[in-house]
């Protein structure tokens, strides 16, 4: 349905959020502003995503990963963004391993990567499992 | 004969039918400063990676990044932005704040070819 790229806006009541949520109170917003920054919402991925392409290239692989999309935020001048996208991103892999302890009892103590190994299986998207940094 | 209905000894329930255990806590504390949940839908993020022709596949670990800097980028921008409006005493942030919050910011000039900006001419690009 979308024509270009850039028409696939991200949903507007999530982005009119983070908004309200980094502006004080108070402070509105006029539509044009909202979708504008939609729009450039959806053109940074993009941009990112391919900045991160080249370092998977680079690699030599196939598949992008997260260091790909952390190395990208450095190569377009957003380091900032790195330490909260590092820390979010051991955030959710607590998540994940919570998310697996709760379905299994953790009645075996083993400290093996057995669960690591399914969650290989699981996420096939990831064919090569590299230490992210 | 007792049915071994009632705890055998060990009151843990060593099968778990569908975890019925514990509930499971609603993804993360809201009250924490910084913890902030991923809103973006990964989904819709998922469809910009694949849009891009180069691209084979993507890692989830790689969409859920990309979806919380995306969640960073929008934050930065609106507060760039806003800084323009605060000088206009303006309390609504209005397009062309956010024009000037691309103009002025280095890290944003990769926008400027793709939002179509109306009515600025770049006559030259001062891209260093």
């Amino acid at each position: 349905m979308a024509e270009r790229p850039e028409d696939l806006n991200l949903p507007n009541a999530v982005i009119t959020r983070i908004i309200k949520e980094a502006l004080p109170d108070g402070v509105n917003i006029s539509k044009e502003a909202r979708s504008a920054i939609s729009r450039a919402a959806s053109v940074f991925v993009l941009y990112a995503t391919s900045c991160a392409n080249n370092f998977a290239m680079k690699g030599k692989r196939k598949t992008l990963n997260a260091s790909d999309v952390l190395s990208a935020m450095e190569e377009m001048e957003f380091q900032r963004f790195v330490t909260p996208l590092k820390e979010a991103l051991e955030e959710q892999k607590k998540k994940d391993k919570d998310k697996k302890t709760d379905s299994e009892e953790p009645d075996e103590q083993d400290e093996d990567n057995d669960e690591d190994e399914e969650r290989l299986e699981e996420e096939e998207q990831n064919e090569e499992e590299e230490v992210d940094n | 004969m007792a049915a071994a209905a009632a705890g055998s000894g060990t009151p843990r329930e060593e099968e778990g039918p569908g975890g019925e255990a514990v509930a499971p806590p609603p993804q993360a504390p809201t009250g924490a400063p910084g913890a902030r949940l991923s809103r973006l839908p990964l989904a819709r993020v998922k469809a910009l990676v694949k849009a891009d022709p180069d691209v084979t596949l993507a890692g989830q670990e790689a969409i859920f990044i990309l979806a919380r800097a995306a969640e960073l980028f929008v934050e930065t921008i609106a507060k760039d932005a806003y800084c323009c409006a605060q000088q206009g005493k303006r309390k609504t942030l209005q397009r062309r704040d956010l024009d000037n919050a691309i103009e002025a910011v280095d890290e944003f000039a990769f926008l400027e070819d793709y939002l179509g900006l109306s009515g600025h001419t770049q006559s030259n690009q001062m891209n260093s």
